[in-house]
């Protein structure tokens, strides 16, 4: 016992001395954290866009100016609904459409429930100055005032120099060298880049689509026409035919003799959703946000599972053949025996690995104590559904099954090979193994009975993940005990086994062993 | 006192087809240095691993401390195997340290004697150093201190020499006397004879597999003719007609060329050399220089083993 204590502390200490394992353990929170500051200041960060718009048709043109206004309010909507989570008093992630007990979570559910809607009463009852006036008694008291963003997308004047009565063909070609940046466009003092251009030619209401009609010839530019470079940011193109296509529909109800205060009043009607969970205590059966992420949390912990254990098997395996090829093992084994020697290395690097996880917790937390947002808050809140749930248990035990099963695997691995070279071609098969129930995570959590993830989960070398994967779906308890009989069953099997060749393969030479050797190895009397 | 440390009856060891142990016996006095010499190949490694049990022999017996298993009295043997090497991240007192520790020393206790092994064997200042800085000499120094720091009472030690320069073969020699003096036994394997022949007292020679001989140097010195050199340019057919000459040969040095000027005269076992010097002068053979020596252990060896290493090493 003593001696495996011993030998434990050194793979550990050896381990967690080494840059690499402090790279690893730092690089993963960075990322995140990275990852973080770095959407938050990309979606800041997003110029203004100019355009120039040609109505020739004379038609549209104010349904134009609206739709970018209003693609301006929902901006603002936006953001003020983030400040509003970040800002309000209380943040309650049990919180559910029906039970929004003030206006400003009330705005907040709306937004989420339905953007458009929303937005159309944001606008009917005066946008920001409105909500600021209502939001603020909900507020904390210490916050700064919202700032409002600047408007995105800004109209300029048409060149000088270019005609807007001309024909589309010509004002595109006089317009090309600003599309294409190679001239700027003057906006009074300065100039910029001109991001798009949008062109209602004079006849435009001859190509409105109707069901029934003709598809047009491929090839021809019918409608409105947007150029511009960028093919991703639509928010442009999307806002404006969106609000063209309203326009539309309001002259033809107008044709058509309907009253279109009615038609938006209908449009405009909508039924809620109330998600349910038949397991939960009588007057609890609400599914809150919360109870979303419980249901969708073991991702995570399957993904912390997957990376540790590479990571950890990653040491056991180096450190092994580093004993192998340095012939360190034979003074070690002329002291210990392999046993030993075997359960010494396995519980370090198991400590090693339960450091990495625990230093990512720890930072993860640490960071979201000292940088409070709104969506910082949500994880903490996050977290707390989880810590506070009964996944955790799962994941402690799964964990370690896992480890002991794998590393078994890949300690014997190790053994039997002389260069990590070598070591990499037995190891492939095992990994391939491990990406299955990875690449399955995301269907096992929304079909987690499903009979194929019910009929894999009993695959030992699967079972840890899958039945991680599907813990929160209270999976059947044949399914449970069973597989845990067998994980452990296995587990046993197949630390006994590596035993075995552990005790044969450490002081082997040469190549690693061909199947039919590996099974006299085993047979062997050790 | 009297009861051997280490009894081997009657070892084989078989590899698939490879038979690398072939029946050795051996008795081991508590006290010794006992060198394993033999060609590369010969079973050396082999039969050490037997007796610390790292494999286990085919048939036969190995007693080690008065017990049936090295793995029982595992702490009372030190053993530095062939191949050396150290974990290299490790500071080289950590190291020492950890394998005494492995032996069952405290922690503090452990440290302490590290410190006073690399003190006294001229590596203190290294002592901070990380293994893989060390040269290889070095390192194979640390590898002997880290595998005698426990002071076991049974040292093996697998060609403890090969790879260090003369100055720190010496310090390396030391330390085995040192430890001999401590009433620590030693054996160690080796296939250069001069280390053998000042420290050992007692060898095994051991070729292919099989034993040679074991007992004491004096015994396996015995066992070969001796041998006086002449170098002269006059007739030597007259020395072969002496009693007790049992040849004379040409020295190998000589070129083929030149008539032989050096000769090997071996001698009986009885015979005084002073008879051939007198004869040479009796026979008016002019003598530019006679030397009569004792047979060395290199001499012993090549005696007993040359030609089975000569075709070992040609397969």
């Amino acid at each position: 016992m003593n001696m495996i204590r011993l030998i434990a502390w050194r793979e550990y200490m050896e381990n967690v001395r080494t840059k690499g394992f402090w790279v690893t353990i730092l690089i993963i929170p960075l990322i995140f954290i990275g990852m973080y500051f770095l959407q938050s200041a990309l979606s800041n960060a997003t110029p203004s866009r100019y355009f120039i718009l040609i109505d020739q048709s004379g038609q549209y043109e104010d349904a134009v100016a609206v739709a970018i206004e209003r693609e301006h309010q929902r901006r603002i909507l936006q953001e003020f609904v983030n400040y509003l989570m970040e800002n309000r008093k209380k943040t309650d992630l049990e919180l559910t459409a029906a039970n929004a007990s003030n206006a400003a979570d009330q705005l907040v559910d709306d937004v989420d429930a339905d953007e458009v809607a929303a937005l159309d009463q944001w606008l009917e009852n005066g946008g920001l100055d409105y909500a600021v006036a209502m939001a603020s008694p909900y507020l904390r008291d210490d916050i700064e005032p919202f700032e409002q963003p600047g408007p995105q997308f800004i109209a300029v004047d048409l060149p000088a120099d270019v005609d807007a009565k001309a024909t589309p063909e010509e004002i595109v070609t006089a317009l090309r060298p600003y599309l294409t940046d190679e001239q700027e466009i003057s906006l009074g003092s300065e100039s910029g880049s001109l991001f798009a251009l949008i062109l209602i030619p004079e006849n435009i209401d001859g190509d409105i689509a109707r069901p029934g009609a003709m598809p047009a010839a491929p090839g021809t530019n019918r409608g409105v026409q947007y150029w511009a470079r960028n093919l991703t940011d639509s928010r442009l193109p999307d806002a404006i035919i969106r609000s063209i296509n309203a326009e539309i529909r309001e002259s033809e109800y107008a044709n058509l003799g309907v009253n279109t205060e009615l038609v938006r009043n209908v449009q405009r009607t909508r039924m809620p959703i109330s998600q349910l969970d038949p397991s939960a205590a009588a007057g609890e059966e609400m599914v809150s946000v919360a109870d979303t992420f419980r249901q969708f949390a073991p991702i995570g912990f399957v993904y912390l599972m997957f990376i540790s254990l590479m990571q950890n098997v990653q040491y056991l395996l180096s450190n092994t053949i580093e004993e192998k090829s340095n012939r360190i093992i034979e003074v070690l084994l002329a002291s210990v025996t392999a046993d030993e020697l075997m359960m010494g290395k396995l519980v370090g690097i198991g400590m090693a690995g339960l450091t990495t996880i625990g230093t990512w917790l720890l930072s993860f937390f640490v960071f979201i104590s000292l940088y409070s947002t709104a969506q910082t808050e949500l994880i903490t809140q996050v977290l707390e559904v989880i810590l506070g749930s009964d996944l955790i248990p799962w994941f402690v035990f799964y964990y370690f099954a896992g480890y002991a099963l794998y590393s078994g695997v890949f300690l014997a691995i190790g053994s039997l090979c002389n260069t990590l070279k070598e070591a990499q071609a037995l190891m492939t098969p095992m990994i391939v193994i491990q990406i299955i129930p990875i690449a399955m995570m995301a269907f096992v959590v929304m079909d987690p009975n499903n009979t194929i993830v019910r009929t894999m989960s009993w695959f030992p070398l699967f079972t840890p993940y899958l039945m991680m994967n599907r813990a929160a779906a209270d999976p059947p308890l044949f399914d449970v005990v069973g597989t845990t009989i067998l994980l452990v069953a296995s587990i046993l099997l197949v630390l006994w086994l590596s035993g075995k060749v552990f005790k044969q393969g450490v002081l082997r030479t040469g190549q690693p062993p061909r199947v039919v050797e590996l099974w006299k190895l085993l047979s062997a009397k050790a | 006192m009297n009861e051997p440390v280490l009894n081997l009856t009657h070892i084989v060891k078989n590899f698939g087809q490879f038979r690398a142990v072939d029946d050795v016996s051996l008795s081991i006095p508590r006290g010794s240095i006992y060198g394993f010499l033999g060609p590369n190949g010969a079973g050396k490694t082999t039969t050490i691993r037997m007796i610390l049990e790292i494999i286990k022999p085919s048939s036969g017996s190995i007693s080690v401390l008065s017990t049936d298993s090295a793995l029982k009295v595992r702490n009372r043997i030190g053993y530095l195997p062939e191949e050396k090497g150290l974990y290299k991240k490790m500071k080289v007192w950590a190291v020492i340290q950890y394998f005494a520790m492995l032996k069952g020393m405290d922690k503090q206790t452990a440290k302490t004697r590290a410190w006073e092994l690399l003190e006294k064997y001229g590596l203190k200042d290294f002592g901070e150093a990380k293994v893989e800085s060390l040269s290889k000499g070095m390192g194979q120094k640390v590898q002997v201190l880290a595998a005698v720091a426990h002071e076991p009472e049974l040292v093996i030690l697998d060609e403890p020499f090969s790879g260090l320069d003369p100055v720190n073969q010496t310090v390396l020699e030391e330390l085995i006397k040192d430890m001999a003096d401590n009433g620590q036994t030693i054996i160690f394997s080796t296939h250069v004879m001069q280390h053998a022949e000042r420290l050992c007292d007692h060898i095994l020679l051991i070729s292919g597999g099989k034993k040679i001989f074991d007992g004491t140097l004096t015994e396996a010195k015995a066992g070969i003719p001796r041998r006086v050199i002449l170098e002269t340019s006059g007739d030597t057919q007259t020395i072969e007609q002496l009693d007790g000459v049992i040849s004379v040969k040409p020295a190998e040095q000589n070129s083929a060329q030149d008539a032989a000027t050096e000769w090997l005269v071996e001698i009986g076992e009885d015979v005084n050399p002073q008879d051939v010097l007198r004869h040479c002068f009796e026979a008016g053979i002019s003598l530019n220089r006679f030397e009569f020596s004792e047979p060395s252990l290199h001499d012993v060896f090549v005696h007993l083993v040359g030609d089975e290493a000569r075709e070992h090493s040609a397969r």
